[in-house]
């Protein structure tokens, strides 16, 4: 049984195993470079040719949600365009009441907008031309602030310092047709928020992911349609999972793929539940990207379950990876917060969860010297296609404990090699297993020795051109469609396992 | 059971005022309404313009982080505007402490600081305000002679709830393995929590009757009734071996900090509106 070891033997017997360290995710601990001396955000001026939307206010310059422009009228039909109506992005949003359409004409916005608004749609009326440029001195292009049911469609955020688009404790959320690129750290971000959907999405040249969903169970959400290449990692979420799926997308070129993850450093541990179907997986050994934290330790990878549980990887095309082309691997966490979770608190809620009174901890449990490992327990891998992996297509590890305990399988897949070796012998979905589980064992320890590429300054790596992605259907008389009710009910069973990439990277 | 760590490590030693102070702040981050910055260091300098204004050259030797013109000088309309070396960059404010030294007296050069923006514990979060423009504040005491509370001055690994009263062995060991190197060494934290009540009036006020100070079970006193965010600031350094580290002030246990309100003050202004007003957590540091 799992459960039967105390948390002081597991963490014991990760002390004797190995010692290293490891950057914990979301954002690691490489320099924030300084940007370039620049000039103060109120007066940085649109590069090229911006409709009368120059005015650039800091995010700062919000006024207080009841303040709307006294010159404006509300209009009667809800739809409030930028700059016809208003002069920026955020005045329209602070102007504007649940349920109502802020309408972006096609121009460079040096804004950084923040959003407290409940069920608004901001909208783009062109993807590849309504551009939000933080210009390496602003934060987050939207930033959406515990408001509920927001939707970003069709535009496009660049050169944040922060993140491209941004969910903070929201319920409902929703972006489409959105294209984020050389944000430093997320391109397309939903914390701490359930009920959300991000689609028809592209993210590149993030240090830490293109896109993510963390600290949330269950999280209800569905990743569909989006193309990460570029970044750190394709796809990470920390402490996340319970219905959310991620499915017919696409992450190349990143340092890693798709990366499930947990760790004590942010709430609702472990991550857990995701389900990955019908991806197209490859070339994730990039070393021309920035990065931060867990892109460095997944590196060379397509999907790697990093000390996650119950996940499903099925039906995804993975190959050409330097390292794994499917890991479920340990994450062994440097200066833990917390202890394991036990597992009868596998599958407490989120909200539960972090309400609960606190654990008196005593010091040795959270020893400078040595961290925490997180094992991933209960994985399903099945049906993929894997190839072209350097170490191996499919690894299968625990740290400390023995790998064979985890109740991890593997069935179905089109593969060559594993670690260990016949893994699917070894650990059927079906039916009882057999065979030797130490010949061709992966060694864990090289998780956290094993040394990745050097970063590359987000602001100056060369990036392939942005894609002209297409937008959404007619965008200027679309009614609005605030984040409610999501995400819809996703058939997986009905995904086939895809042949090529969807996507062609111009770079 | 998974959770958050608050007071355990506090237990041992308790305060060494007879105040009551409230649980000491560490654990995962995403339940306490924050915002946060991250700086790398700006200079070193032998001046402290809240200590010694206008006497350059005088103090012991601080490191600053934020805004990068900062000297001896206190005149706030020459520093406000400002470069940053902080990556949000509407934040100049300025933030130091004394310079970690070697056994040999050399300076440990730290590696970043962290700076975490929150209500103080207990304190509602709706009714903070923003810090008047050009405050300057100091926590802890440069003439501890004894270790302090640890609700003010720790010591710590990175982010980890390890708090201590002198700086602990971040290293990670191998069981005698010496051959194993970390591939991402953590670092020796700093940790020094600010008062977080204000008097209303005065910008600075060094000694008796000091212009802020800290809440008591959520509740700023009459004399300071002005919630005001609680800066957390934590300064990483190397893992490095922490016998004969010292601080330029003195030993360990005289560990300080300073911080001058020169943000951008709408900015400043709009994270506290829009982040601790309405209890939203902002952003999550490495």
């Amino acid at each position: 049984m799992i459960g039967s070891d105390t948390k002081k033997a597991r963490r014991a017997a990760a002390a004797l195993i190995g010692a290293a360290v490891l950057v914990a995710a979301c954002g690691g601990s490489d320099d924030s470079s300084d940007s370039t001396a620049a000039p103060s955000a109120a007066e940085a001026p649109a590069e090229t040719e911006a409709p009368a939307a120059t005015e650039a206010p800091a995010a700062s310059e919000a006024p207080a949600e009841t303040e709307a422009p006294a010159a404006t009228e509300a209009p009667s039909d809800g739809v409030r365009s930028v700059p016809d109506d208003y002069p920026t992005i955020q005045e329209a949003v602070d102007a504007a009441a649940p349920g109502d359409l802020v309408l972006i004409a096609p121009g460079v916005y040096n804004e950084a907008v923040d959003v407290s608004t409940d069920e608004l749609t901001i909208r783009g009326l062109d993807r590849n031309e309504v551009v939000l440029d933080g210009e390496f001195e602003l934060e987050n292009g939207i930033r959406i602030l515990g408001a509920s049911g927001v939707a970003v469609e069709n535009m496009t955020a660049i050169n944040y310092t922060v993140n491209g688009f941004y969910w903070i404790q929201a319920d409902g959320y929703r972006a489409s047709y959105v294209t984020a690129q050389r944000n430093n750290d997320y391109g397309i971000y939903a914390f701490d928020s359930v009920n959300g959907v991000i689609e028809h999405a592209y993210a590149a040249g993030s240090p830490d992911a293109g896109f993510y969903i963390g600290q949330c169970y269950p999280c209800n959400a569905l990743v569909d349609d989006v193309w990460g290449e570029y970044n750190g990692l394709g796809y990470s979420g920390t402490n996340s999972g319970g219905n959310l799926t991620i499915i017919n997308s696409q992450f190349n070129d990143n340092r890693a793929g798709i990366v499930p993850n947990s760790g004590s450093y942010e709430l609702c541990y472990p991550g857990r539940e995701s389900t990955v179907i019908g991806n197209v997986v490859f070339g994730n050994s990039n070393p021309d990207t920035p990065s931060k934290g867990l892109a460095d330790l997944a590196y060379g990878t397509g999907i790697t379950v990093a000390g996650a549980h119950r996940n499903v990887v099925e039906r995804n095309l993975v190959y050409d990876h330097e390292r794994a082309g499917i890991a479920i691997a340990p994450f062994p966490e440097e200066n833990p917060n917390d202890d394991l979770p036990e597992q009868d608190e596998w599958e407490v809620p989120c909200e539960v969860q972090r309400e609960e009174p606190l654990a008196e901890v005593t010091p040795e449990d959270l020893v400078a010297d040595t961290y925490l490992v997180w094992n991933p327990y209960f994985n399903r891998v099945a049906d993929n296609s894997i190839a072209e992996s350097g170490l191996a297509d499919m690894v299968n590890s625990g740290f400390g404990t023995p790998t064979e305990e985890l109740g991890n399988c593997f069935a179905g897949n089109t593969f060559t090699t594993s670690q260990p070796a016949d893994l699917e012998t070894l650990a059927p979905c079906e039916g009882e297993g057999s065979g030797d589980w130490t010949v061709d064992a992966f060694d864990p320890i090289q998780i956290v020795t094993y040394e990745p590429p050097a970063p590359v300054d987000y602001q100056t790596v060369e990036l392939p051109p942005l894609p002209q992605l297409p937008g959404m259907d007619d965008p200027e008389n679309a009614p609005a469609s605030p984040a409610v009710g999501l995400p819809a009910a996703v058939e997986t069973g009905s995904i086939a396992l895809p042949t090529e990439p969807f996507y062609s990277s111009a770079g | 059971m998974a959770g958050l760590v608050l007071g355990a490590c506090a237990a041992d030693d308790g305060p060494t005022s007879t105040e009551e102070r409230d649980p000491l702040r560490n654990g995962p981050q995403g339940n306490v309404a924050q915002f946060i910055v991250e700086c790398e260091l700006s200079h070193l300098a032998y001046d402290d313009p809240i200590v010694l204004p206008d006497l350059p050259g005088e103090s012991h030797l601080h490191q600053f982080f934020g805004n990068v013109d900062i000297t001896a000088d206190p005149d706030y309309d020459r520093v406000i505007g400002s470069d940053t070396s902080c990556e949000r960059r509407s934040d100049t404010a300025s933030y130091w402490a004394p310079a970690l030294l070697d056994e040999t007296g050399d300076v440990v050069m730290p590696t970043k600081l962290t700076a975490y923006y929150r209500p103080g514990p207990g304190v509602d979060p709706a009714t903070i305000e923003p810090y008047p423009a050009g405050l300057m504040m100091v926590a802890g005491d440069a003439g501890a002679d004894d270790e302090q509370p640890l609700e003010i001055v720790a010591w710590g690994c990175g982010t980890g709830s390890v708090r201590e009263q002198r700086p602990p062995d971040c290293r990670i060991q191998f069981d005698g393995d010496t051959e194993l190197e970390p591939t991402t060494p953590t670092s020796l934290r700093l940790w020094i929590s600010f008062p977080d009540c204000w008097d209303d009036t005065r910008l600075s006020g060094l000694g008796s009757g000091a212009h802020v100070r800290y809440s008591e079970a959520g509740t700023c006193a009459e004399s300071h009734p002005v919630p005001i965010p609680q800066l957390q600031m934590a300064i990483d350094f190397p893992a490095v071996d922490p016998s004969g580290l010292s601080l330029a002030s003195g030993g360990t246990e005289t560990a300080h900090a300073d911080f001058w309100n020169v943000w951008d003050q709408e900015a400043l202004e709009n994270e506290v509106r829009v982040c601790l007003n309405r209890d939203l957590v902002c952003g999550v540091s490495s």
